[in-house]
């Protein structure tokens, strides 16, 4: 009977491009969720960031760090981009001593905004080649969420002389 | 925070991973975690207490030497239970794209993981073929680290993505407290004495022995009391014959040595002579010696430059030119000061290598990782723990 062939061979050849498009729709979901996590955690450090520099404005280095962090911690998200470049150019016309408390915690959220940065640009760029994919995008797959937009900052790590010494 | 660590590697044969795999473990012990290795090694070989093996590895020539790895649905097994048994918070896998137990465990993991690249390897030949597998391998990895910037050059340019520099860690007090060999360094002054230091495989061109050759044969001529300490693999007997037979009663050979072997060696001469003349990335051996408290004397290379604090820790010469070396070797041996000064400020660069300062530039990749992962940002407090 070659027409049961036909029929168990059209059934295998459906069934393994169901699995194959169920696993892409899974893949992109996660890719997605996963880079809509980075982006919160990227917050989560920005805003730490500009108040610790806040805090070490009112403390030591007065109205112009001072209004550069506050300007970072209101932007709306369409400036914020800018506003937390010029908070990093500010911090970095400052002289910062390592061994004051103030300048130690500015200087570790610099560090930890890096690292959430360059996992952030990673993530964002993986869930974005996933959603490219042409299959992807003919079947509308993650439709529900918006694109995952990069955050283009300059690196915010600060130099200071004996910073991973003091650890 | 409970850590799981793979590495590719078994620890039956020495290797750079393998060490950095159980120097990062220790210090991340040290800082209050709990860490779990895996590895593949021999039923019967003695292994440290949180080291779990995955079972035998296999001889397979790879990339162009022979890799000891294990890898097949017996090591998937093991894989799975073990991350399924551990529970942990972060996965941190070591080369992950040879096919080894880091490419199972990042195919099998579900949380954040951690990637560190140890080669400046462009890409392996079984994944050169399949771009598509490479990418899912690469989507699974939260966050990356490279040892060196030429690691993350590779990372940036051909994997299309960036990756965190974190340098190799020395575990300085296994170096600075070591006893030299007896009858080393001996004396060293004004016109006479010294000692020379090399190690490697003098007979590999990219190691530069020739140039040190050279420096030597025409420095120990009018310096009397000069020796040259020579370890690593090669034969004894080549190596004489590559020195005139006055000057053969001047060097010693010590053949491969020991890690601990190698702390003595590099304790037991005044100057470290590294005039190798490319494929370093990272120069780990001048940090080991730095931390040995010796003086280092380094070709100009990139990454040497780097780990030498563009020559304030070690004195840089030009790159495969022995007369340069020569010089610098003659005026370093005759002064004693300006030794000092060198280690005084190695000293300092070989802190920020120091291990548990490593780690904790580690633990803060894991929490960036575990962040990425569940969007909740760690508390400052738990990050700078330890």
């Amino acid at each position: 009977m070659p027409g049961m062939w036909w029929v168990v061979g059209t059934a295998l050849v459906v069934g393994l491009v169901a699995a194959y498009l169920i696993w892409t729709a899974g893949r992109v979901e996660r890719l997605q969720a996963r880079a809509e996590s980075a982006a919160r955690a990227l917050d989560a450090h920005l805003l730490r960031r500009a108040a610790a520099a806040a805090v070490l404005a009112e403390q030591r280095f007065g109205v112009e760090l001072y209004a550069a962090a506050r300007i970072a911690l209101d932007a709306p998200p369409e400036e914020r981009e800018a506003a937390e470049n010029d908070l990093t150019r500010q911090l970095r016309a400052v002289v910062l001593d390592p061994t004051d408390p103030a300048c130690a915690a500015v200087v570790a959220a610099s560090r930890r905004l890096a690292l959430a940065r360059q996992v952030h640009t990673d993530l964002v760029r993986d869930a974005r080649t996933a959603r490219g994919r042409p299959l992807v995008r003919l079947l509308r797959m993650g439709r529900r969420h918006e694109w995952p937009r990069y955050f283009d900052v300059d690196d915010p790590t600060l130099a200071v002389p004996a910073d991973v010494t003091t650890g | 925070m409970r850590i799981g660590i793979v590495c590719p590697y078994s620890f039956d044969v020495p290797g750079g991973v393998q060490n950095h795999v159980m120097d990062l473990a220790e210090a991340l012990i040290g800082l209050g975690h709990q860490v779990s290795v895996l590895a593949p090694a021999d039923e019967d070989s003695p292994l440290p207490p949180y080291v779990v093996s995955a079972g035998r590895a296999v001889p397979l020539p790879y990339n162009g030497s022979v890799a000891r790895i294990a890898f097949g649905p017996v090591s998937t097994t093991r894989v799975r239970r073990w991350i399924n048994r551990g529970d942990f918070d972060v996965l941190h896998v070591h080369e992950p794209l040879t096919p080894s137990l880091s490419m199972l465990a990042v195919l099998c993991a579900r949380g954040p993981v951690v990637a560190t690249f140890h080669t400046a390897m462009t890409r392996s030949r079984v994944l050169s073929a399949a771009q598509g597998v490479l990418q899912i391998l690469l989507e699974r990895i939260t966050a990356r680290i490279a040892v060196s910037a030429l690691a993350r050059k590779v990372q940036v340019e051909h994997m299309d993505g960036g990756a965190v520099e974190i340098p190799n860690g020395v575990a300085v007090a296994k170096f600075a407290g070591v006893d030299p060999l007896p009858g080393w360094p001996g004396e060293c002054g004004p016109g006479t004495g010294g000692a020379l230091g090399f190690l490697g495989r003098f007979t590999e061109p990219r190691k530069g022995f020739p140039i040190l050759r050279d420096a030597f044969v025409a420095l120990a001529r009018h310096r009397p009391g000069l020796r040259l300490l020579v370890a690593g693999p090669g034969d004894r007997d080549d190596l004489y014959e590559r020195f005139p037979a006055e000057l053969r009663d001047r060097i010693t050979f010590l053949g491969l040595v020991s890690e601990a072997d190698k702390a003595r060696m590099l304790r037991s001469v005044h100057l470290y002579v590294a005039p190798n003349t490319g494929g370093e990335s990272f120069g780990m051996i001048l940090t080991e010696a730095l931390a040995a408290g010796t003086t280092v004397v380094a070709s100009d290379l990139d990454a040497f430059r780097r780990v030498l604090d563009g020559g304030r820790a070690g004195r840089l010469f030009p790159t495969g030119d022995s007369v340069g070396l020569h010089a610098a070797l003659a005026e370093l041996l005759d002064d004693a000061d300006g030794r000092a000064a060198l280690t005084a400020c190695g000293d300092q660069v070989v802190a920020n290598f120091d291990w548990p300062v490593v780690a904790r530039r580690v633990q803060e990749v894991y929490a960036a990782a575990i962040e990425a992962t569940d969007g909740r940002v760690i508390d400052q407090e738990w990050a700078e723990m330890g």
